[in-house]
């Protein structure tokens, strides 16, 4: 009978330590879940937040200011030469790329002669991802001071100027504003306060994240990438490599039997005087 | 019988490291460093949103149209599990996620390296296309890798010293 008795104990206290225990797991479970859906809704709350706040910090595709006298459905092309030129040379290039900066040594003379000659007409997209790799704004500030000078009507001189002083792909001297301030100095009409402000104050920054965004959707990978009449010429063009006396040879046989066209002053436009740029570029109020 | 009981020594010695306080230290010690890794990603990735799209267009993997969401949504995603891993919340669902993504990530790269496409993973910023000689899938994939592997040591033992978690099952 007490042995019943004790047994009867014993299942007793053995039911209420097991349901206490399954209450203790089902609690643990549930702290599980609250805690593994409240980490989730962290996660996924900073995703959106993230693209919202992406989406707002993003330079628009469509720049709200661009220098005077670009060109293109987004004024996002630099041209230089005449328009009625009746070829069309497209050089896509960064200002901090060591590539491009050879190939505007060597090439500057023979292609500002073709401009002249009213030979080709150019256009630039001044590019700006070395900085992505490695590091700087050399190649953002350097674009920048581009489009100032094209706003001031010197985009030519200047562009030649700063290949011309290009430092160490590594280097980021272009990252320094006042560096391109200097080289401005090279060139009469950028030695004044006007392309100084321009370029300290980054005026074309929305600019130049424009022009880049259309070079990373488009289908060139590298700079310099150039193009006659939307054919790649660089480094070759089908099995001849590019120089100075092909490239002429080239242009003239793409303009054979051509009227050539009526290049400007020094082949720069808007003519590079400072009212010029004014009449361009009015104040916004 | 000998070798037996020393099979069962080991065994249990093995029992001890994995389930012993040392091994919830050395789980701090990888939640750390996993948060490290994701908050100095997610960074990297955070000022220029532009540069964050391009690294993803890159892979020529995503349709346009998921190139930018991706790209801006990502570096967050990797902050949020740095700080959870800092908080010790959540570690294995945490952990679960982490080597997700890492996987994600392996799988991108080796994507692009098959099909001969070069670029930098764009992992800690930068990324986009690079000149064929710079590209460092192999060190890319083995450094993805080892991040991996300290995500599998969290779903394999959650329970981490100074964690919101074990202060939560108090």
């Amino acid at each position: 009978m007490s042995d019943k008795n004790r047994e009867g104990k014993r299942s007793a206290r053995e039911r209420m330590l097991e349901e206490r225990a399954e209450q203790e797991a089902r609690s643990r479970r549930n702290k599980k879940l609250v805690v593994g859906g409240a980490v989730l809704a962290v996660i996924a709350a900073a995703v959106v937040v993230g693209v919202v706040v992406q989406n707002q910090r993003s330079k628009p595709e469509t720049p709200t200011a661009a220098p005077a006298g670009t060109i293109g459905d987004k004024n996002l092309i630099i041209p230089v030469g005449a328009p009625d030129a009746p070829s069309t040379l497209t050089v896509y290039e960064d200002p901090r790329c060591p590539a491009c900066g050879i190939f505007e040594r060597t090439f500057s003379p023979t292609v500002d002669q073709l401009e002249d000659a009213g030979k080709v007409f150019v256009n630039y997209h001044i590019v700006s991802f070395i900085d992505r790799s490695l590091g700087g704004s050399g190649s953002k500030y350097g674009a920048n001071a581009l489009g100032c000078a094209q706003n001031a009507g010197h985009f030519r001189d200047f562009h030649d100027v700063l290949y011309r002083n290009q430092p160490d792909e590594t280097a980021d001297t272009f990252g320094n504003k006042q560096a391109l301030i200097d080289l401005g100095k090279q060139v009469p009409g950028l030695d004044n306060a006007e392309f100084q402000s321009c370029v300290n104050s980054n005026t074309f920054a929305g600019w130049v994240s424009a022009v880049q965004q259309d070079f990373d959707k488009s289908s060139f990978k590298s700079t310099p990438t150039v193009l006659l009449n939307g054919t790649p010429i660089y480094p070759k063009k089908g099995d001849e490599q590019i120089s100075p006396e092909n490239l002429v040879k080239w242009v003239d046989e793409a303009n054979q039997g051509k009227q050539l066209g009526t290049p400007g002053s020094h082949g720069q436009s808007p003519a590079p005087t400072s009212t010029a740029a004014e009449t361009n570029n009015p104040p916004s109020p | 019988m000998a070798s037996q009981q020393a099979e069962h020594g080991r065994v249990s010695g093995f029992r001890r490291a994995v389930d012993g306080p040392a091994a919830e230290w050395f789980g701090l010690a990888v939640r750390l460093g996993l948060a490290v890794v994701w908050g100095w990603a997610g960074l990297a990735k955070v000022s220029d949103p532009a540069e964050a799209a391009q690294a993803v267009r890159a892979y020529e993997i995503l349709p346009e149209s998921l190139v930018k969401p991706v790209g801006w949504g990502l570096p967050f995603l990797e902050l949020a599990l740095a700080v959870l891993l800092v908080l010790g919340l959540g570690t294995r669902v945490v952990a679960v996620i982490s080597a997700a993504l890492l996987l994600v990530f392996i799988a991108g790269i080796s994507s692009a390296w098959a099909r001969g496409i070069s670029i930098d993973c764009g992992c800690f910023g930068g990324g986009g296309t690079v000149d064929e000689s710079q590209t460092t899938y192999l060190q890319e994939i083995l450094r993805d890798t080892g991040f991996l592997l300290m995500s599998a040591w969290l779903i394999y033992r959650p329970r981490t010293k100074l964690s919101a978690d074990a202060w939560l099952a108090a």
